[in-house]
Formats: structure tokens, sequence, C-alpha cells
């Protein structure tokens, strides 16, 4: 296939989470707002006057230090954010919006909140003046009382802080034109995956990794014109003539921000058709609908809660609608079988992995490759080797099948 | 006469076989592996062919490459993971058996095999070293023994004592600790082949395996080893005929073979 214009831009946009958009957007008096997870709406943070940037780390090699302040029992990738925060490497941020979900970016989060190591001023953590982090609950249950609580936790723990610190224009109106250019980011994003569904997909899993993660880093404003411009490409792209995968799947699991990762699968012939996983767009590009009759703000609260996958919730009819899910996707990207990665020690992905392996394959006949693997690979090789052969083996099982 | 080839570019040996057009093993070699794989697999190749007077792997209808440095055999029609290879190695050796433990030299993989020799379900380690070949090779360095003699130590064992670390550099320290106590070196041996053949267990068990059994790769050499595990699997380990390092190298010849054949 011919390559994507602005595909090398983008893989440089992720080379550090201070790229050279957040840099333009902060040179033009925007406010710079980390998170880490789904559950803290990226549409609020996006609000005229302030940008959303989802935490990386990347090329992060070994976290000594942050492993000093957080266990070596806490999962790789809060290890690597907080590496990273102690490098230096998020001194651009004006606030960092924290959630209660996961335990181990939680500690991470209260280390900034604490804004200094060790109780010693000029340890700081984040080198700003002006930066702050706040916490939101996030409910583990998906009723009105829910909604109502999350509501209520996003007023006081973002929208005030967010208009007391910097003067951001938290109105109706304004979260409004928030929605709108995150439903824009929605459309282009599914416009341009659904390609993934095609019989020989026009894009990779690692051009759709990329493209999906500088949407979740870089300011709104300013990466929307490069969206456009490649949903538009992608209208008149061919595919090459020889099918270049042996299988498709679905990539399913915990936390995944390494582009890399995908292409180290897709290396092994199966192409990535479909995310399922943090950072992925499988429930983050799903548009969010302003209802009539309610406040913005209740649709976004209900939205989030609504949409999750993630495996903190446990009442069983979630967990099963979870599995059914899974399956669903595979059918509907056309997918031969599902790749489940989850990051090592991850709190809610290591029992979910686990249990989605038995059920796909029992009660869905889906062939299921499950690793645990860490925030950055380094063990490529032993990885290839368990994904290739799991391409072989569904190969084998089409032939069987008489595909 | 047609010959296909195999070669499996392990961490630690490279193995290749080549196999006639009726499937006979007409010659094979084990090789300690060189830095480069790309070299291994020329000097063990080189050594094969010249065992069948051929004088290139061109001359063979169709190779195959697999093991850790598979994609660095040099004309190989293509490769393919270990995992099939071991599972098909086996097969045409013994299609009575159902499940291997393969333990190579820096991993260890459970596998059960389908009726036609293709991978039915398959489970290998992490990156972690722990209980692979590299951790006997540190074992038997701090017994100051070779890895023959340390294979036979434990059997002389009447007791075991457990070792709690897995990890190598743990388990040399935890190893010359009980050295230094005077324990006995058969039953910290012994310890030390039982923590392996639980590692070994856990993996058979996610792979599906529940019965024929068999050890590949190089530690299935080792004898005190094959003991524990039958130890842990509560029954008898299947004894191949043909080396069981061989195995993969075997499979790869014979996935040459069918595909050579099927080309024309």
């Amino acid at each position: 296939m011919k390559d994507l214009k602005h595909l090398i831009y983008f893989e440089n946009l992720l080379q550090e989470a201070n790229n050279d958009l957040v840099k333009q957007a902060k040179a033009e008096g925007k406010r710079a707002i980390g998170y880490t997870c789904y559950f803290m709406p990226e549409v609020l943070l996006d609000l005229p006057g302030c940008f959303s940037a989802r935490l990386r780390a990347p090329r992060c090699t070994s976290p000594d230090i942050a492993t000093y302040y957080l266990s070596g029992r806490v999962c790789h990738y809060a290890r690597s954010l907080m590496e990273r925060a102690l490098e230096g490497g998020y001194n651009f941020l004006d606030a960092q919006m924290a959630t209660e979900t996961c335990t181990a970016t939680c500690r991470f989060q209260e280390h900034l909140q604490q804004k200094h190591l060790d109780s010693v001023e000029d340890m700081r953590i984040i080198d700003n003046d002006d930066f702050f982090c706040e916490f939101t609950d996030i409910p583990f249950k998906n009723n009105e009382n829910s909604y109502q609580h999350f509501e209520t936790q996003l007023r006081a723990h973002v929208l005030e802080p967010l208009h007391e610190h910097f003067g951001i224009d938290i109105s109706d109106d304004a979260i409004r034109q928030a929605v709108e250019e995150h439903n824009e980011v929605c459309r282009l994003i599914n416009e341009i995956g659904d390609y993934r569904k095609l019989d020989n997909p026009t894009i990779t899993g690692y051009e759709f990794h990329v493209i999906q993660l500088v949407s979740l880093v870089c300011p709104k404003y300013l990466i929307l014109p490069y969206l456009r411009e490649t949903a538009e490409e992608m209208k008149t792209r061919e595919p090459d003539t020889r099918k270049n995968f042996r299988c498709k799947v679905v990539l399913a699991g915990s936390e995944n921000d390494d582009p890399d990762f995908t292409k180290l699968i897709e290396g092994c012939g199966a192409l990535v058709v479909c995310d399922r996983f943090c950072y992925g767009a499988v429930e983050s590009r799903v548009p969010i609908v302003l209802e009539e009759g309610k406040s913005p703000l209740r649709c976004i609260a209900e939205h989030y809660l609504k949409t999750s996958n993630c495996p903190r919730f446990m009442p069983q009819d979630e967990m099963r609608a979870r599995k059914k899910r899974l399956a669903d996707l595979a059918k509907e990207y056309n997918a031969d079988g599902v790749i489940i990665a989850s990051n090592k020690f991850c709190e809610y992905w290591s029992y979910e992995r686990v249990i989605d392996t038995f059920i796909l394959q029992r009660d869905f006949g889906l062939p299921v490759c499950s690793i645990e693997k860490e925030y950055i690979n380094s063990a490529s090789g032993q990885l290839r080797t368990r994904f290739q052969a799991f391409v072989e083996s569904v190969e084998i099982k089409h032939i069987q099948e008489g595909k | 006469m047609k010959y296909f080839g195999g070669c499996d570019v392990g961490s630690t040996y490279t193995k290749a076989v080549i196999l006639d057009e009726n499937g006979n093993m007409v010659a094979d070699t084990t090789i300690k592996s060189k830095i480069n794989s790309e070299q291994s697999a020329i000097a063990a190749m080189d050594d094969v062919l010249a065992k069948v007077g051929l004088k290139s792997s061109k001359d063979l209808e169709y190779l195959i490459g697999t093991g850790y440095g598979r994609n660095k055999v040099p004309f190989a029609d293509e490769n393919i993971s270990e995992i099939s290879c071991h599972a098909m190695g086996v097969h045409v050796t013994n299609p009575n058996v159902k499940a291997i433990i393969d333990i190579g030299g820096q991993d260890v993989k459970g596998i059960s095999i389908d009726t036609d020799g293709t991978v039915k379900n398959f489970a290998m380690n992490d990156k972690c070293a722990a209980g692979t070949g590299r951790f006997f090779e540190a074992m038997a360095r701090s017994f100051e023994l070779s890895l023959p003699e340390f294979s036979k130590l434990s059997l002389t064992a009447k007791n075991v004592i457990p070792i709690t670390a897995q990890c190598t550099v743990f388990a040399e320290s935890e190893v010359i600790t009980l050295v230094g106590e005077g324990k006995p070196m058969d039953e910290i041996a012994a310890g030390i082949e039982m923590a392996v053949a639980k590692r070994c267990f856990v993996m058979a068990k996610k792979a599906g395996a529940t019965d024929s059994i068999t050890l590949t790769g190089g530690c299935a050499k080792n004898d005190g080893l094959k003991e524990a595990i039958e130890h842990v699997l509560k029954l008898k380990v299947v004894n191949l005929k043909t080396d069981p390092q061989l195995m993969g190298a075997l499979g790869a010849a014979e996935y040459a073979r069918q595909k050579g054949l099927a080309k024309k």
C-alpha cells in the first residue's frame, strides 16, 4: 500500500508526551490537562482554553526510581509514568485529572498530588508552579445513583477546579462546543477504522493504532486537520494486490499504547483489525449523544459509564456481556481469533484475561492467544514465537474447516 | 532421490535434519549455537549436507527454518515456529504421543498435539528464563559439575530439599547457602529438579495435556528432571526412539517434505 501522507509525522508525535502540537497549544496559551484513564471524560478536558493529553511514557526502559516509590509489584505502566514524571517529561502539564479507578495509576497520581518527593521542597515532581492534581471518584455500577454521583464528581473535581485555577468556561454552551469537536474526532477515527472491516483491509492495525493514539495525546483542534486529511486519503487508498497477512485478529486487553506491539503481532502474520483495549478506539471513539432534557454534563457522565467495557465492573451480567461483546467484535471485523494481552500486575485484566481466554474458546469457538506483557516489550523473540505459533494454528484450523 | 531439510536454530544448540522423500531421516547434526544465528545455521547445514553428499542448501527440494533464529536460515523457503515443528517432529516419531513438554535453552513450552501432528494448544513461559536450560547450566556451575553429572545427581537422593527461588540469580544464591550449610548435594539437586518439574506441570496443564506426554529439547536428556516430572504429573513420560533434542529440526524437515512434495 502507498504510505499514508502523515504517518511519519504521527509517529514523531508519539515519541514524547510533550510533542510539537502540545508545545504549539501551550504557546497559544492553552492549559495542558493530563489524565490516564478512559473514565476521565477527555471531552471535559478539551473545553475552550485547555486540552487533554492522555499520558504515555514512550521509550521508557527500566523504571528503577519509580519502583522505589511505587514497589515492584505495581504494573509497569504506572511505574513508567512515574519514572517519566521524575525525568521531567510531564513538566508541561498544568493539571492532572486523576481517577479512582485502578490502584496502580492511583498511586502514581497520588505522588503527583503530593507535588514533592520525600517532602523535600526542591524535589518537585512536576516543575510547574500552576500544577495541581485532582481526584474524581468513578462509580462501580451502571445505575441512576451512579450517573448522579458521577455527574456531581465531575462538576466538583473537574469543571470547578478548571474554572477556579485557570478561568476555563464551564458553561453548558462550552461543553456542547467541546462535544461537537470530540464527536468529529470520533467520526473521523471510526471512518478510518472501518476500512479494517474490508476483506483485504486498506489500513494496517499498526497504522490505525498510531492514528488513534495521536488523537488521544494531541490537542484536538490541532490534530483534527491531519485526521480529516487522512480520512480523505483513505477513500482512494488501494490495498496491496496480494494479501500480506495470514489471519485477522481482535487485540483486546489492558492498557496498551505501544504501536510497536501491534507491529510485532502483524509481523507474525496476524492483521490487527480491532482494538478492544485501554487506549483503543472501540469505546473511546463512540460519539457522545446530548439528549434533550438532560444537561450536557449528565449526558457525558452517563455516556462514559454506559460505553465502558472495563473489567472493573464486576456484576455477573456485565461480565458475561463483555465476553459476548468481544465475540461480536470478532464477527463484525471478520476476525479469525483474539489476542488478549494484559500488563503484568494489572489489577483488573489479570483476572479478566484468564476468564476471557477460557470462555471465548469454550462458548464462542474463538481461537485465543493469551499474553502477559510489560509496558515496553523487550522479550520480542518469545512473543514472536507465540504469535507465529498462534497464526499457524489458526491457519491449520481454517484448512481443517475447509475455508 | 529428493531431500528435504529442517534447521532449528536454538539459543544454545543448533540442530539440522535431512529427510528423504519417504520421510526417512538420512542425516542429522547438533552443534553449539554461535552468537550469530546465521553463522550457526550455516555451520549446522554444512555439516548435515556433507553427510548426504550435497554441496549446498540450494540442493534441497525444500528447507524450513525454525527455533529462535528461524528467520536467519540462509536459503530457507520459509520459517515455522518451533512450537508447530516440535509437535510435528514428535508426531512422526511416535503418533501415540499427545503432549509435549519442551524445555529449551531459554524457554519452557507445553504443547498438546492433534491427530495430524498440528498444534492443538500451547503454553509458553514469558521472558524470564527460570526453569530452562540456562537455569540448569547455572545450577550445574554452582555444583562444579558437568550437565550430565548434574542430571544424574538427584537420582540418588533420599529426600528433596525444596528450592524456593526459580530466578536463576536467586536460586544460585540459595543453592550456595544450602551447600554452605552442609546439606547433601544430591538432595539439593533433587529440589532443583522438582522446582523445574512443577513449572513444567503448569505449562503442560495450561496446554491441556492429560496423558501420553514426552519431553523434547536439550533438557529432555536430564534423567533427574524426567523423574521429577513423572512424579508431579503422576504418569510415565514416553521415551522417544529419536534424540528428543532433534524434534524441532525433524518437525521442520517433515513440514518441508510435505510442502516440497505438494509443490510439484
